[in-house]
This record gives structure tokens, sequence and C-alpha cells, in this order.
């Protein structure tokens, strides 16, 4: 259980880099507004944060861990920072 | 509810957290190196040069060849102005110049009879002369014989009058004849006029030629509102012609990135009309100043400085002219929002 679970961590950036292929303007368009590339992939940081807090939580990884609140405020950031760079990084 | 406590002691759990704030940090530096390597900005806009189309001379509209939104091509004819006001400015001229002309040739006659008199008094001098030297030598000869008295005095009178009367006919005749010279003058106030009816010729030709417009480029025409009858002042500006032979984005870069933004820099451009066409484009160049709000005040007055706590200041942002490659034509929209990215990005590989 803790050695599937590490690997899919040790994953998750690949999962970003697989489906982020395609090129496309660094700007999404919600309701006729546009928004920055940037303020997507913070979002998604957010939301990778609060999902590996749970699946770590349900796998039990979550007991291992001490400072939680840096650790997923760091993973989270990690994700939205990946996110950029494949997404609009050079 | 459990309670989670933050400051456990789990080696494992310190290590990992130590590693994933390291790695954030590391990663963090990282993407700000790059984003500053390679700026980008999404405030950009589509623009393109346009030309006002006018005509320098008015008068009522009669044949209008294009509609709004309509693509044309350099030379086309795109409007006409009435002709028959010019055209009719254009006999008048034509007239006058044949007049000028004929003025020139009556002159030249003129000039010719005024020859002929001028020669004429110089032969009249001539006789004059003639005439003066006989009168002399006949007082020569009559002098000495009225002195023996040979010849009465009456004669050597009437001699000497004659050669009085010689001597003041030679006098009239030659001034006569300066005058009749002077009198010949020229052509050159009858050449000057008709050159000016040939310049006043040429200058209602060149007005009739203004009432037909022709497009000055390829490009699309706008803001056209009205149909054939509306009647037009001189440069009267009638619709807005977008030039298609040049698009451009203008693209607010923040002052810190610029030092990266060389002109010729290869930029990816997208068209938020479709916003998965990568367009290409190199960097033109880069406004060279902006208003801001501390130099808008009067050059005469004082400097308005505002008292006020400003530690954070928010970087100023220059226009970045790139100039695009070729593209779809459906792309290209004059004030479309465009993203940009120097040096990098799908067309800059």
């Amino acid at each position: 259980m803790l050695r599937s679970s590490a690997r899919m961590f040790a994953l998750y950036p690949l999962l970003f880099l697989g489906g982020c292929a395609t090129h496309h303007a660094p700007s999404f368009s919600l309701f006729g507004a546009y928004f920055p590339g940037w303020m997507l992939c913070g979002i998604i940081g957010v939301f990778v944060a609060v999902t590996l807090r749970l699946l770590f939580v349900v796998s039990g990884i979550d007991a291992f861990l001490s400072l939680r609140l840096f650790t997923y405020v760091s993973l989270g950031v990690i994700a939205a920072l990946l996110v950029w760079l494949v997404w609009f990084g050079p | 509810m459990k309670k989670v406590s933050l400051s456990t002691t789990k080696p494992v759990g310190i290590v990992i957290a130590l590693l994933c704030l390291t790695g954030a940090t590391l990663l963090g530096v990282h993407v700000a190196h790059k984003n500053s390597a390679y700026p980008s900005s999404d405030s950009g806009e589509l623009d393109a040069e346009v030309v006002h189309m006018a005509s320098t001379v008015g008068g009522r509209l009669v044949e209008l060849r294009v509609h709004v939104n309509q693509a044309v091509k350099k030379g086309d004819l795109l409007y006409r102005i009435d002709p028959e006001p010019y055209q009719l400015a254009v006999h008048q001229a034509e007239a006058n110049l044949a007049l000028a002309a004929a003025e020139v040739e009556n002159q030249e006659r003129l000039v010719a009879v005024k020859t002929a008199n001028a020669e004429i008094a110089q032969n009249q001098t001539q006789r004059a002369q003639t005439n003066r030297d006989l009168a002399a030598r006949t007082v020569d000869r009559l002098k000495p014989l009225a002195g023996k008295a040979y010849i009465p005095w009456q004669e050597y009178d009437q001699a000497r009058v004659v050669l009085n009367n010689a001597s003041v006919s030679l006098t009239e005749s030659q001034k006569q004849a300066s005058a009749a010279q002077l009198a010949i003058g020229d052509l050159k106030s009858s050449l000057a006029a008709q050159q000016a009816a040939q310049a006043a010729l040429e200058q209602a030709r060149y007005a009739l030629k203004q009432t037909t417009i022709t497009a000055p480029t390829d490009g699309y025409v706008t803001s056209l509102r009205v149909k054939e009858g509306e009647i037009l002042a001189p440069s009267q500006v009638l619709f807005t012609l977008i030039a298609n032979d040049s698009w451009f984005v203008s693209a607010n870069m923040r002052e810190t990135e610029l030092a990266a933004v060389k002109p010729s820099a290869c930029v990816t451009v997208y068209s938020l009309i479709d916003k998965h066409k990568a367009l290409r484009g190199h960097v033109e160049s880069i406004g060279w100043g902006v208003l801001s709000a501390d130099s808008a005040g009067l050059g005469r007055t004082l400097p308005l400085v505002p008292r006020q706590m400003d530690w954070v200041h928010v970087a100023q942002r220059f226009p970045v002219r790139i100039k695009l490659d070729p593209a779809a034509p459906d792309l290209l929209r004059m004030g479309a929002t465009a993203t940009v990215e120097i040096n990098h990005g799908a067309a800059c590989p």
C-alpha cells in the first residue's frame, strides 16, 4: 500500500507532462474574459495539494509526515510550477 | 476529531518536509529565472496601419464601388466624385491657355512691326545725317564767296538756315531711332502669362484626376456608412482602409523584461480569435517613451510632487512592436487580443 502510493506520488509530475503536449496561448478564456495561465497553474497547485492530502490520509502515508502544512504547501507549489514549465515554459 | 500535531519528532516526516521545501524553492528560483529570460505578455493587441480615405477635392459622391468590410486590392477604384465641375474647370483653363498662346503670337507680330519701324528710323537718321553734311559743305563753300560779294548774303544766310534745319532734323531722327529701338520690347510678359495659363491647366487636370479615388494598398474597407449622393467636402474622410500588407502586435512589456527583448528576436503570437494557431513574428522595436503621471505637468510650471508613502512601485510597461509574418486572414483583425512569447513558444523552435 505504502509502496504503490509512493510510486503514484512519483508519477504525478509525469501525468501533467503527458497530458499537455499541445501548444496554445498562455491565457484561457472563461465567460468572455481572459485569465492568465499562471492563475490556472495556481488553482491546479491547490487542487493537487488537497488531493494529495486526501490520498495520503486514506493510504496512511500522512501518519509518517510531520510539518504537514509546509509539506503539502510545498507539494502544491511544485505541482503548480511544473505545470507552468510544461505548458508555458520555454 | 483527531488532533493533528504540527510539531512531531518523526525524523522521516521532517526529512520529507525538508525535501519538499527545498524542491519547491529550487523549482521556484528556476521558474523565476526562466520567466525573466523568456518574457511573455498576454495584453497584446493586433494592430495594422490605416489610411483614412479622402479626396483633396470636394463634390457629390456619384459612384461608390465598395461596401463595408470588403477586401480591396491596390489600385482598385474605390469611389468617384462628380467630375463635371472639374472638367469644366479644365475646359476653362484650356481656353485661357489658348488665349495666352494667341497673345504670344500677337506680341510676336507687334515686335516685328516695331523692329521694322526701328530700322526705318535708323535709315531716316542716316538720311538726316547726309542732308546735314551736304548743308554743312554748302555753307563752307558759300562762306568765302559771300565774303568777296560774289553771291548775295541772302543766299549764304539761306544756306546757313538750311544747315540749322538739317542739324535739328538729325537730332530729332536720332532720338526717334533710339525711341523706336526701345519700343520694340520683348515677349517676356506674354510668355510668362502663357506659362501661368499652362500651370493653371495642369492644376485643373490634377483636380479632375483627384475625383477618382483608388486603393493605395491592399486592405479592408471599414466604417463606411454612406451611399452615393453624399456631398463631400475637400479632405473629408469617407471611410478607413485597414492596410493588409503589414500586421503588427503591440504588446506592453515590463521594463524589467526589456533587457531580454532584442530587435529581430523571434516571437510566438497567438491571436485569441483562435488560440490554438501559433503565429510567428519578430520584435521590430520598443517604444521610446510613455506618458506618466509624473511627467504630465506643464513645462513652465513647478513639478507636481504628491505627498505619499509609495514604498511599492508598479513596474512601468512599454509597448513592444512585433511585426507578424504573413498569416491566415481570418486570424488578423485590428484590435484583437493577442498573447506574445518572446524567444520561445510553438513558432520559435
